[in-house]
């Protein structure tokens, strides 16, 4: 279809969904009053029920614990499925030139940036493991901790050039580190079943409100989700960044041998 | 607990844990364990969906994870968990599941040697997720597993990496992206009327509901997301390109239970949640069972009109998925159990063609039916299958595809166009597979008519499996399907009883003889045409081809393979059902 | 003002689904996507939201003071998550096609149409 005629179809739709969602729109609950007892019920209930003060927190690991198994393997499908359509037919060489753009000057890393950077990412993925490690009291958790310790992989990156820190962040490592965080998460999972109770039950000890480790099995889903994350960020960081080095020899297939 | 109760989660934990673990090793397992794995897992979920749905004969296993279960909150109109809730119906769909993914990782033996065992990780996520999807009971989760089961999807269609595989997955992405915003938009409208995520909470407030926007609202961006998955008219535009391009092992399960269980799920949704509401009901009665019947004469014409083999497959999906919504659209009943017995039917002949495909891209290097003429003669065991399956297809009168055909006319009997639209789609795409199995298997053809315009490409797969190891699973698909269907019948309207947690649904008396030999006469007729059919030397017959290039080349211009064009139709489609809802 | 975000909502999701439909660029594509999600986002946190009450983290507050719904929240968590996902792939695809095709304009870049 012409570009127009596809534009016309799409501002015909959406003039006829204008009325509709108008409609929809005055029928809803007025903003800032919500008429749902779910929340409030989670708010009213669960801080003495699991000694947690983070409800999003409570929402996610236990109360609907399930639900983030769910989003954990979709992090780990999207990197398998990114690692396999960058690794293509590249394999899994780490290569070391860096690929040159004709007129474009290849400047050196001066020290300063190398002392930054390692100071740095060290207290970033030190900061990055208090935001996991204090999931279950404070705003945080395994997902937003997890990736600022991968962001801090990428100071790493700044530090020490591309191949020192290929070499020091290992995508089998960053692999094994994401599989098992998902399988722990799994695992925790269906312990319980082994003693008759529904799957993520919370069956460990609760601890003390407002305490690092109170909130029993979350404690221990919370760290799972970090490791996931981390190493799930960490490996497609690697591989997209894997993209900017040149071939190691210039002439490069262009059909591809399956 | 009982132990099926025990039992029932490790349905979708097992395939996680073990595909966790196979990323995690990947580095260093050799690709054998990885083939061996899947199987054994794919075996385990069908074994265990399939006890599930034993014991679930007295009343749906249910599992509240966490232990949080409706009496925690102390309130009856709260409830705080998800909830698994295993029925006859669901547990038989996923167990169905489980069977079709054995079937593939068997035909994939060793095919994806080179990737570290990547391909089997994302194709036991994609089992685990279908099997979530069949068996959940909050609206959110089947959000969660419908995303999980899409993310799979689009990796795995990327994977040849080729540049048509690309682009397939691309638009494949794209559209299914757009859809699941649409549906997690109608979760949270749905969410902030009834202020539960619980199917049952939902169903009790949408019955009160009346003619309520934000219901109406909820339902028709819910409803069309699943219609993308589901393939259907104006939302069916990826899947040809997705299903052409994939590897054959995932076009199997695309095909045979992805796009299926989308309609199954949209199903359940209607008699469960939104089930009470007169004016919901109204619409799907309406609405969607002119959805379906337009799906499967658009469908069925575009495959008559492709001569690449998965392509052709591709599009012959599309119209029985049409076929399937008829029976979604009478809401429960005779329809749904038409529903359940047609899915697993179509889904075992559609998996087992597919994987011919895949085998004549193989040992042939094409799958192009003009380009391979005469080519596959050795090969007859193959063509038996194929010619078998499009007997099938095409309304052979035995086996399971027949009995779920014969409960959805029943289904339809009142709407005679309805009927008309089931009978010729299934005509003509039975009468298309016919066609392309007597070309490449027989050498036999009369001159090539629409399809010779058809696009297509050159391809082919690796070739490193002996024959006989790809022919068993596909010979078995079809053999499975040969089942009596009197069994099929009864095990289907028994799970469309459990489904609303009434008895079975009630027996309908069989097709007279006239009614059953339709369909097959109907494709044998068409398939004559296509013998017959002489290249034009007469004036008249000359205008009468260029006649026919007409809606069929409108029909291939159509499906333009932009991913603009069919965002744009999607919405379209979108304004249709709502301004639909609005007027009926 | 009762209505604002579900109209900013509904505005956001057309813009993003026009940008992909009139889209030359395979990136500027994907993030048109993103502007979708975002009015998921938008829907969602303003379904959850309550007037005059604090986040439902009570470290400095106590439990029973009003806060606002956490369930949405863990939705919008969820979606996030998802959409970086999504986003990762669709880039690595478009990453893939530059390479092979040279080209990342939708318009020339259709499955099985071109002469191999």
């Amino acid at each position: 279809m012409s570009e127009r005629g596809r534009l016309a179809m799409l501002l015909a739709a959406l003039l006829l969904l204008a009325p509709v969602a108008w409609q929809v729109a005055l029928a809803l609950p007025a903003f800032g009053f919500p008429t749902s007892a779910y929340g409030q019920t989670i708010n009213a209930l669960v801080p003495h029920m699991r000694r947690v003060s983070n409800m999003v927190a409570a929402v996610n690991f236990d109360v609907r614990g399930f639900d983030t198994i769910g989003e954990e393997l979709m992090l780990l499908a999207a990197t398998t499925g990114a690692t396999v359509l960058l690794r293509g037919s590249r394999g899994e060489n780490i290569g070391d030139r860096a690929a040159r753009l004709p007129g474009r000057h290849l400047a050196g890393r001066a020290d300063g940036t190398v002392l930054v950077c390692r100071a740095a990412a060290i207290l970033l993925m030190l900061f990055g493991v208090y935001v996991v490690l204090h999931g279950t009291v404070t705003p945080g958790g395994g997902f937003q901790g997890g990736v600022i310790v991968a962001s801090s992989l990428l100071l790493v990156y700044l530090g020490e050039g591309y191949p020192a820190w290929r070499r020091i962040a290992r995508a089998p490592v960053l692999a094994l580190v994401e599989g098992l965080g998902a399988f722990a998460f799994v695992v925790a999972a269906a312990v319980p079943l082994a003693w008759g109770r529904p799957a993520l039950s919370n069956i460990l000890p609760l601890g003390t409100w407002k305490d690092l480790f109170s909130g029993g099995t979350m404690v221990v889903v919370n760290a799972a989700v970090g490791f996931a994350v981390a190493g799930s960020f960490g490996l497609i960081l690697g591989e997209f960044m894997e993209e900017t080095r040149g071939p190691e020899d210039e002439d490069m297939p262009d059909e591809e041998h399956r | 607990m009982t132990l099926a109760e025990t039992l029932l989660p490790l349905a979708v934990l097992v395939p996680l844990g073990v595909g966790a673990l196979l990323l995690g090793f990947a580095h260093w397992l050799t690709p054998r364990v990885a083939d061996v794995a899947s199987v054994t897992v794919a075996g385990f979920v069908a074994v265990l969906c399939a006890w599930l749905a034993r014991e679930a004969t007295g009343g749906a296993i249910v599992h509240w994870f966490g232990g949080w279960s409706p009496a925690v909150s102390g309130r009856p109109d709260v409830v705080l968990g998800i909830a698994f809730s295993a029925d006859v119906a669901s547990a038989a769909i996923a167990a169905f599941c489980g069977l079709l993914f054995a079937a593939a990782f068997m035909f994939a033996w060793s095919y994806f040697d080179e990737v570290n065992s990547h391909f089997h990780v994302l194709m036991l996520l994609f089992l685990a997720a279908m099997v979530g999807f069949c068996l959940t009971r909050d609206l959110f989760d089947l959000f969660v597993w419908f995303e999980l089961m899409s993310i799979a999807a689009y990796a795995l269609t990327a994977y040849p990496l080729g540049p048509s595989a690309l682009d397939g997955a691309f638009n494949f992405t794209i559209v299914n992206s757009v859809a699941s915003f649409m549906m997690l938009a109608g979760v949270g409208l749905l969410y902030a009327r009834s202020g539960s995520l619980d199917y049952l909470l939902i169903g009790r407030t949408v019955g009160h509901a009346g003619a309520d926007p934000v219901v109406l609202g909820g339902f028709c961006l819910i409803a069309v997301a699943l219609l993308t998955k589901g393939a259907c008219v104006p939302f069916h535009f990826w899947l040809a390109d997705a299903h052409s391009v994939a590897p054959s092992p995932v076009s199997v399960i695309f095909s045979g239970v992805m796009v299926s269980v989308a309609l199954f799920g949209l199903s359940k949704l209607v008699v469960l949640v939104f089930g009470g509401n007169p004016d919901i009901l109204d619409l799907v009665r309406g609405a969607l069972i002119w959805i379906g019947a337009a799906t499967a004469v658009i469908g069925a014409l575009t495959a008559w009109t492709q001569r690449h083999l998965k392509r052709l497959l591709a599009f012959s999906t599309i119209a029985h998925l049409g076929i399937m919504l008829t029976g979604v659209a009478t809401a429960g009943g005779i329809g749904q159990a038409g529903l359940l017995l047609y899915l697993v039917g179509h889904g075992l002949v559609k998996g087992s063609l597919f994987m011919v495909a895949g085998m004549l891209l193989a040992l042939r290097g094409s799958a192009d039916e003009i380009d391979l003429y005469g080519k596959a003669k050795r090969l007859w065991p193959v063509g038996v299958t194929m010619a078998l399956a499009g007997l099938l297809l095409g309304g052979l009168p035995v086996g399971l595809l027949h009995g779920g055909s014969h409960l959805l006319d029943r289904a339809v009997e009142r709407s005679p166009l309805v009927h008309a639209a089931q009978v010729l789609a299934t005509a003509l795409t039975g009468a298309a597979v016919l066609r392309a199995a007597l070309r490449i298997f027989a050498g036999i053809s009369g001159a090539p008519g629409p399809e010779r315009n058809g696009i297509t490409e050159r391809e082919h797969e690796k070739n490193v499996r002996p024959v006989w190891l790809m022919l068993t699973p596909a010979a078995l698909l079809v053999l499975l399907v040969l089942m009596p269907s009197s069994v099929g019948e009864r095990l289907a309207r028994l799970g469309a009883g459990a489904l609303v947690g009434r008895p079975a649904v009630a027996a309908v008396e069989p097709a007279g003889m006239l009614a059953q030999l339709l369909p097959v006469t109907l494709t044998l007729v068409i398939l004559a045409g296509a013998l017959l059919r002489r290249r034009p030397v007469r004036r008249a017959g000359r205008a009468l081809v260029t006649a026919e290039r007409l809606p069929f080349g409108g029909l291939g211009v159509l499906h333009s393979g932009l991913v603009g064009d069919y965002v744009a139709w999607a919405v379209l489609g979108l304004a249709g059902l709502s301004v639909a809802s609005a007027w009926l | 003002m009762n209505v604002l975000p579900w109209i900013v909502a509904a505005w956001l999701f057309g813009i993003g689904l026009y940008g992909i439909v009139t889209s030359r660029n395979y990136v500027h594509l994907i993030g048109c996507l993103s502007v979708c999600q975002s009015a998921t986002y938008v829907l969602l946190l303003g379904i959850g939201f309550v007037w005059g009450s604090k986040p439902p983290v009570f470290y400095d507050h106590p439990p029973g003071t009003p806060a606002v719904d956490p369930i949405l929240h863990a939705l919008v968590l969820t979606d996030i998550v998802v959409g970086a996902a999504v986003t990762a792939l669709l880039l690595a695809i478009a990453l893939q096609v530059q390479k092979r095709r040279g080209t990342i304009d939708p318009r020339r870049l259709r499955p099985m149409r071109d002469p191999e």
